[in-house]
């Protein structure tokens, strides 16, 4: 009986509508929030900011990116990474060039930049759907790491596009330490989710999953089909592109277009499909599970090797990640298209009965 | 009954609908009157469906003219029927599945709602007390529907009937002046169609809806409905009140000699 709504009466809509309407569920949030910004900090090792929390966070972000647009807004996407290097080309390109930019002004114009480009290959969705807007995606995706190795000026004429970002100065002060970036980040990913949360869970929210789900009747019912999907395909890029921003920035310090590479789009996509098509959590435990299991594998593998007096080569653990990946996607396609989110969800709900059966 | 029916608001003429070679209306005329329910009726095939979609905009009649409320329509498309308060309901159940009944429900208020998305993302503005005031016009249609108790409910997790009063409940949260039912009650056994009727005369007897339905059960549709309209093969073969309809020698001929 932990965790239940039971006895939580709502006397009114506005606490039924609340973004998180069950007190477990605020309450969870909240330690969270917690933990992550006064706790981490204090415990986590450097190690474990620059090489895990960081990237992290970040690629939560992008697969929230890819998550507005494929999981609520129903258009599938394969070239999320290359939305991520357009803001992480424009942010650079802000800093460069707008005398005196503060580094969350051009974070912001970073993701606008997506975005803009985003509703260009948006278009298509308004003609063609599913595998065919796939393709056209991908087209996106390189083109754009077409272009930024192709015009140097959008990487200041350095050779094969590499970017060194600027400093990191926020209100005269300089971000230096793995801490301070993760902070930063941290809090524009909050507030980003937060963002998010609000936006499925309004009329927004509501008109992309009314397209996704029954685009007919979505227009009978007043839903402007090209305005809803465009608006996604903007939102999602925006997203994307703030995520690129802090990549290069808060991550990696100095990017290439390569980088932003179709392997990465995939994992997005991966993120989402085993984290919860549809779910702004799903994007988070997604994200940490692909982020986490090669780590995971990294340490497992060697040691069961060794438990069982096998020998063991160090490109066997990159084969067999390949092989673990493969099967848990398929596994989520067949088996639990909402993920890792479903499956807590369902946690929940048996936790709500608990510890009567029915 | 003894409402009062009003003037013609929707008046079709000569409509002609063609996809490639196939004729699914053929020069078809008849109007709507302000509060009426009128029927139409035909065989399998006859063009019921084609015609409500002409009506709101999902088919474009290659011939023909349609006036709504005095004037004469342009090609449109279907949202922009939403925003002239034209609500439907589909033959096969067109229901928002990953969504929660509320939810849908909730959708079928948008044109009403004037947020935008930023709002909506900051929570700012116009977009919570949007959410408040619609969610009491949203609760007000769950009771008259008496769907309190589903109101939580993935769409996707009801029996059919239950499924074909929330898609009734969608189309009522748009508060429409005219509601078009494609089969409200196909499928659904005697009770489930007893309700439906009940909440369909409801509908037209509380708000003045004007409604549109297309139904194949013969006793219901000459229980409740105003005139009614006989297609067959994407011709009008009968118009009038129930009794005309029924009497009328093609009528007989072509639908009931049908099967039905
Ligand atoms: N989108 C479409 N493309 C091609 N043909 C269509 C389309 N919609 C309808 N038709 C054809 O138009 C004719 C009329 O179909 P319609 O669905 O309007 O009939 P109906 O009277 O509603 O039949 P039912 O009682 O089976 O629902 C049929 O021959 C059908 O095949
Ligand atoms: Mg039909």
């Amino acid at each position: 009986m932990l965790y239940r709504e039971a006895g939580q009466f709502k006397t009114t809509y506005a606490a039924d509508q609340q973004i998180f309407p069950i007190r477990q569920d605020r309450l969870g949030i909240l330690v969270l929030l917690v933990i992550a910004f006064l706790g981490v900090p204090l415990l986590a090792s450097e190690y474990w900011f620059s090489a895990i929390l960081i990237p992290f966070l970040i690629f939560a972000l992008a697969a929230l990116g890819l998550n507005i647009l494929t999981g609520y807004a129903g258009q599938l996407s394969l070239g999320s990474a290359a939305f991520m290097a357009v803001g992480a080309y424009a942010a650079y390109n802000f800093q460069l060039r707008v005398e005196g930019i503060p580094i969350l002004v051009s974070f912001i114009c970073a993701g606008l930049t997506a975005a803009g480009v985003g509703i260009l290959f948006g278009l298509p969705s308004l003609r063609i759907k599913g595998f065919y807007l796939a393709v056209a995606t991908l087209a996106a995706q390189f083109f754009i790491v077409w272009c930024l190795t192709k015009f140097p000026w959008l990487s200041n004429n350095s050779s094969s596009g590499v970017i060194s970002t600027q400093k990191l100065i926020i209100f005269g002060h300089e971000l230096k330490t793995p801490v301070e970036k993760y902070l930063l980040v941290l809090s524009i990913v909050v507030f980003l989710a937060l963002a998010a949360k609000n936006m499925v869970r309004s009329a927004t929210g509501r008109a992309w999953m009314a397209v996704r789900d029954m685009d007919v009747a979505a227009s009978v019912i007043g839903i402007r089909l090209m305005p809803t999907k465009l608006l996604a395909f903007a939102v999602s890029s925006f997203y994307c592109g703030v995520a690129g921003a802090l990549y290069a920035f808060c991550y990696l310090g100095s990017v290439e277009p390569d980088g932003f590479s179709l392997d990465m789009s995939f994992k997005i996509l991966f993120m989402i499909i085993i984290g919860g098509v549809g779910s702004i959590m799903g994007s988070f435990l997604g994200a940490a599970f692909i982020l986490l299991l090669p780590i995971f594998l990294d340490i497992a593998l060697p040691f069961l090797a060794g438990l069982f007096g096998l020998p063991f080569a160090s490109e066997t653990v990159s084969h067999i990640q390949i092989l673990v990946f493969g099967a848990l996607i398929m596994f989520f396609l067949i088996v639990e298209p909402h993920g890792l989110a479903r499956l807590w969800q369902i946690a929940k709900e048996k936790l709500r009965l608990w510890p009567f059966p029915h | 009954m003894s409402k009062k029916i009003g003037d013609v608001i929707l008046d079709l003429q000569n409509i002609s609908l063609r996809f490639g070679g196939v004729k699914a209306l053929t020069d078809i005329s008849f109007n709507v009157r302000e509060h009426e329910i009128r029927a139409i009726i035909g065989p399998n095939g006859a063009g019921k469906s084609s015609m409500l979609n002409v009506i709101n905009g999902v088919y474009h009649p290659q011939e023909g003219k349609i006036m709504f409320r005095g004037t004469e329509r342009k090609k449109m498309e279907p949202h922009m029927a939403a925003r002239q308060n034209i609500a439907r309901t589909f033959q096969n159940i067109a229901l928002f599945k990953g969504m929660t009944v509320l939810d849908n429900i909730m959708t079928g208020r948008i044109t009403k709602m004037k947020a935008n998305f930023i709002e909506h993302a900051l929570w700012f503005g116009r977009a919570k007390k949007e959410e408040l005031e619609h969610r009491k016009v949203v609760e007000e249609v769950i009771d008259f529907l008496e769907i309190q108790h589903i109101r939580k409910t993935p769409v996707n997790r009801l029996p059919y009937g239950l499924q074909k009063r929330v898609e009734l409940a969608r189309a009522l949260a748009a508060e429409p002046t005219m509601l078009l039912l494609d089969e409200p009650m196909a499928g659904m056994n005697v009770e489930e169609k007893q309700d439906m009727c009940r909440f369909i005369l409801d509908v037209n007897d509380q708000f003045g809806t004007t409604i549109v339905l297309i139904e194949h059960d013969m006793g219901v549709v000459m229980d409740i409905s105003d005139r009614v309209v006989v297609l067959d093969y994407g011709k009008k073969i009968g118009d009038g009140v129930p009794d005309e309809v029924k009497n009328n020698e093609d009528v007989i001929k072509a639908y009931l000699g049908a099967g039905h």
